[in-house]
């Protein structure tokens, strides 16, 4: 027998341990993917709420540099506002979820003006300022739990001036042995004296949220890299597209300039020119076509008209000549879901790439399958085959195998199928062939 | 007269290279790839090389490198689209690269400064 579990569980054991519950309401939260902010605000509940930890107040600063830098503050503003909150939130059927949202909801709202007040309070990390509080506790990678903050002078005034409460825990937030941040709780409400027990608690919340803020910045990293190597690519690939023409149509221009350039010489320089401005046309729709920032929206559509439409160009028919071109269609095919006008585009570029990599004598074969929800076009030709290293790079943007190719046909099919939830597949084997199967979400005709 | 071995993928760019060369007093020789250079070169005696990098089949790189297992004496010039590979040249040990520019000014003093007229 296999049973089938899911993750997210709404009902807790009650007698378990609070640590056990603690990462349970933490690890359930985080569950969905949402902003670094959102993700600590969970930890900000979880050490507020009372399935949590329990504290009444927990107050964030992020590392900016050598500088710790307010950024949000979570709880009751008064003793009148706690009683109210904590009614609502002892509501039975309110779990730490609804506790999270009406806590996203504040802050989305812009509502939290603890969190105005703490945002204009900053902290430097630099020597002198590491011998106090909340510096201190960042710099030395050490809690500090704080008695008596009114009046004691390790602890800076604008702080104390803020939070206006004698005991506080400093938790720095660690990860990979660096500080990221720091978080501040306090029991500023219930005057509830902070506990071994609670600071245990609250440290396993400052690791959980290190590693929250470090691979968040990491994620980061790697997306702006990703970026700048696409971009770098970009460059590339845009300097050698367009400086041949470029160096072509120049040079010949030069001759035409020259007083001793005969007539039959100008002529033919002039459509050599004239066929570069063509091909620097073409590059430019290209660039501008597949790499557009927008898709069309997908809609439900019959697919047999476009395909017909297709095979049936002259292009692809010229084509079929020194090719066999086999189409083999299934019968009432059902309604698809994509734009109409890219699933002709993505159509047509896997039918050229099968024809450009078939050699004279080759057979390319155009299928098209239904099975439940999925359509699938499929194409498969009897050419060269892929290699395994090209096919890792197939739809990376301008990788290309093709002399006079862009680089672009691929990633933009890959975009439309993404696009659409549907997906491509690739299988090729050398010397045999390759076929792509294009595969769609589906529904039968005239269903809603 | 020198004799120079082109080697061009683009055909209009290797017109365009085999007049204004020849214009120069140069006797040019112009191939489309790597494997009809590395034929040229068993064939006949050349005085300079140019290669461009990208090109079908075996790259540039590829063709220096089995050039200089042959003919260390013959030099060689990279004419390339791409202005990123330029500080590499010596690494693949030609004598000078040179970006791909319409104006061929800066290819005919290189080739007058390495073989003469």
């Amino acid at each position: 027998m296999i049973e089938k579990y899911h993750f997210l569980s709404s009902d807790f054991q009650w007698e378990a341990p609070r640590e056990l519950m603690l990462l349970s309401v933490i690890s359930q939260s985080l569950f969905q993917p949402f902003s670094l902010q959102d993700n600590l605000l969970v930890i900000l509940t979880a050490l507020t709420s009372g399935s949590g930890v329990g504290f009444n107040r927990a107050m964030l600063f992020l590392r900016d540099g050598d500088r710790l830098q307010g950024e949000m503050w979570l709880g009751p503003r008064s003793s009148e506002e706690a009683g109210f909150i904590w009614e609502v939130l002892s509501t039975p059927g309110i779990g730490y979820v609804e506790i999270v949202e009406h806590n996203r909801s504040l802050i989305s709202r812009n509502q939290d003006s603890l969190s105005r007040r703490v945002r204009n309070l900053g902290f430097d990390m630099d020597e002198a300022n590491c011998r106090i509080i909340p510096a201190l506790a960042a710099c030395n990678k050490e809690m500090y739990l704080v008695r008596d903050a009114r009046s004691d002078p390790r602890v800076d005034p604008r702080l104390a001036d803020l939070i206006q409460v004698d005991e506080f825990l400093c938790i720095p937030l660690l990860a990979r042995d660096t500080v990221l941040g720091e978080i501040i709780v306090d029991n500023a409400i219930t005057g509830v004296p902070i506990g071994v027990s609670d600071i245990k608690l609250a440290g396993l919340c400052g690791l959980i949220a290190g590693n929250i803020i470090y691979t968040t910045i990491l994620h980061e990293k790697l997306l702006d890299a990703e970026k700048m190597a696409t971009m770098g690519e970009l460059a590339m690939f845009v300097t050698h597209q367009l400086r041949t023409p470029l160096v072509t149509i120049g040079g010949f221009t030069d001759q035409l300039l020259r007083p001793d350039t005969g007539e039959d010489k100008k002529a033919r320089n002039l459509l050599i020119i004239r066929d570069e401005i063509r091909r620097l046309e073409g590059i430019v729709y290209q660039m501008g076509h597949f790499l557009k920032v927008s898709m069309k929206e997908p809609v439900f559509f019959d697919p047999a008209p476009v395909i017909d439409a297709v095979v049936r160009s002259p292009d692809v028919q010229a084509k079929a000549q020194a090719y066999a071109l086999n189409v083999r269609l299934a019968e009432e095919p059902p309604e698809i879901l994509c734009d109409p006008t890219s699933f002709g585009e993505i159509f047509r570029n896997v039918l050229d790439n099968a024809f450009d990599a078939s050699v004279p004598g080759g057979e390319v074969t155009v299928r098209t399958q239904k099975d439940k929800n999925r359509f699938v076009l499929s194409v498969r030709d009897t050419g060269g085959g892929i290699s395994n290293a090209d096919r890792k790079q197939l739809f990376r943007p301008f990788f290309t195998t093709k002399e006079k190719g862009m680089g672009l046909g691929l990633p933009f099919t890959k975009r439309v199928m993404d696009s659409c939830g549907g997906r491509v597949e690739v299988k090729s084997r050398l010397g045999k062939g390759t076929v792509f199967r294009l595969i769609f979400q589906s529904r039968e005709r005239g269903q809603r | 007269m020198k004799k120079i071995l082109l080697v061009e993928d683009e055909k209009t760019l290797c017109l365009l290279y085999e007049e204004e060369l020849s214009k120069e007093g140069y006797d040019v020789t112009a191939v489309n790839d790597a494997d009809a250079a590395l034929e040229a070169l068993a064939s006949g005696n050349f005085d300079l090389i140019i290669t461009d990098i990208r090109m079908p089949g075996k790259n540039g790189i590829e063709l220096i490198t089995q050039i200089m297992g042959q003919r260390k004496d013959i030099p060689i010039i990279i004419n390339s689209a791409y202005q990123s590979y330029k500080e590499d040249f010596m690494t693949w040990a030609a004598d000078a690269y040179i970006v791909k520019s319409s104006s061929l000014d800066e290819l005919k003093r290189k080739i007058k400064e390495l073989i003469g007229d």
